[in-house]
């Protein structure tokens, strides 16, 4: 058996720390080449450690792992991108939160997912620039369709017929939009609107920044926010928990 | 887990101490041993302050400090001013920022920092206490001194939204370069904030 190098690099969004010990943290790292994978750092919370500040979570860091025996070992880390405007924002923090917790919830180990390591970067440095919850939006849509979660939203999911421009039921369990004569056949969604269904659509096209540039009425973002969550939370049969700090965040002060 | 062979109450001690942070089974076992073999009164003060910690000390009804007596020493000293408040994640912080001796205010321990990823919201903290003990007057200044990490800075600006309305200061301690550390391996943040921060010689 040929010996398998001893260390790897990667490069990654830290997306959690849990610690360990006396002063060790174990971090989930979602990088692009290794997909998601977890490593010890040892002596991280030790006021001199030389990678403390480089493996916080929310940061993009470039890393050397040693295999362990069990879990490997983080031995070298360098910050790429420490996101600061947004980690001094409260509203972009919690939308960010919001994002690498469901990359988390979403994601199995070692599953390497470039395209979404692609995407939560891109939404990253949007909300560093200052953009808001519709970063969030573009990014859990495009998150469901590359991981197989797309609701299919041309004509009535379970007939195929063309849907009349009218509200719309939109079933998480039956895969998308469902007609009024297909309606009975479902178990249950939310009813969404026209703007919200193209607004949909348009998600799917536009690059985020695009989708951000829209920038949709107040209600019908709301709206949207509503209908993809319930999307999410069909998939992950849960809430994620930064959703509650993102809505107390904002219930805290109308941004103005 | 109960050792075989072992008679029963040291099985069972060993089990306590297992539980310990830090403590295997082996340090367990060896701890019980040390137990069984040290001098009676060695093992009934250990027993009496085990239960003394859980029995006496209560957190201060108002900064919410570890304490045997309600309102707490700090709470209680004169000489403190009133109108400053340090806010820290823990009941330990409270005994490093004391070491200083540069602080003369008094505190508010919020036991923990937001975490919503994990789930750890503002109603799991003390944060609701803080904004009351604000809300009733005396305070002109609350110093944020949670940890400078995500979760502390996340909870830091939580609290500052929380009091704006309120009209006082909200600070936070500064950041920089820790003593007897490394420029070459500083992270970026830090040092960007040290740059911003820097002093005249």
């Amino acid at each position: 058996m040929a010996a398998r190098p001893r260390v790897y690099r990667a490069e990654g969004v830290i997306l959690r720390r849990r610690n360990l010990g006396e002063a060790d943290s174990i971090l989930t790292v979602f990088s692009g080449g290794e997909g998601k994978f977890e490593a010890i750092a040892k002596g991280v919370r030790k006021a001199r450690s030389r990678m403390r500040g480089h493996l916080e979570p929310l940061t993009r860091s470039r890393v050397l792992v040693a295999h362990g025996r069990s879990l490997d070992v983080f031995t070298q880390a360098e910050t790429v991108d420490a996101y600061r405007r947004l980690r001094e924002d409260l509203d972009a923090s919690a939308e960010a939160l919001y994002c690498l917790e469901l990359v988390d919830r979403f994601t199995e180990e070692r599953e390497p997912l470039p395209e979404l390591y692609a995407l939560l970067l891109e939404a990253l440095s949007l909300l560093e620039e200052g953009n808001g919850p519709a970063v969030t939006r573009h990014f859990e849509l495009r998150l469901l369709a590359l991981l197989g979660y797309e609701p299919h939203i041309d004509g009535c999911v379970l007939c195929g017929d063309r849907l009349p421009e009218e509200e719309t039921l939109l079933s998480p369990g039956a895969g998308g939009l469902v007609c009024r004569g297909c309606r009975a056949e479902t178990g249950g969604g939310r009813i969404v609107s026209v703007p919200v269904v193209k607004l949909m659509r348009f998600a799917r096209r536009a690059t985020m920044a695009e989708f951000v540039a829209l920038e949709a009425p107040t209600e019908i973002e709301q709206e949207l926010r509503g209908a993809v969550a319930e999307l999410v939370r069909y998939h992950l049969d849960r809430d994620p928990n930064a959703r509650r700090f993102v809505e107390g965040v904002s219930a805290l002060h109308p941004k103005d | 887990m109960p050792e075989a062979g072992a008679p029963e109450p040291i099985a069972r001690l060993i089990q306590e101490f297992s539980k310990l942070p830090g403590i295997g089974p082996k340090s367990a076992q060896r701890l019980a041993y040390h137990v069984l073999k040290a001098p009676e009164d060695d093992a009934r003060a250990l027993a009496q302050a085990l239960a003394d910690v859980k029995e006496r000390v209560v957190l201060c009804e108002t900064c919410f400090y570890i304490t045997v007596s309600d309102p707490c020493a700090l709470c209680d000293e004169e000489q403190r001013d009133p109108t400053l408040v340090c806010v820290v994640e823990q009941p330990l912080d409270v005994l490093v920022v004391e070491r200083t001796g540069g602080f003369r205010g008094l505190y508010h321990v919020l036991h923990g920092s937001l975490n919503p990823i994990d789930g750890v919201g503002p109603e799991q903290l003390r944060i609701q206490e803080l904004l009351r003990r604000v809300e009733a007057g005396q305070v002109v200044e609350v110093i944020m001194a949670t940890n400078p990490s995500l979760e502390g800075e996340a909870t830091s600006m939580y609290v500052q939204r929380l009091l704006q309305p309120l009209g006082i200061r909200v600070t936070r301690l500064a950041r920089g370069l820790p003593s007897g550390a490394d420029i070459e391996y500083m992270d970026d943040l830090t040092l960007s904030r040290a740059l911003e921060g820097r002093q005249e010689l």
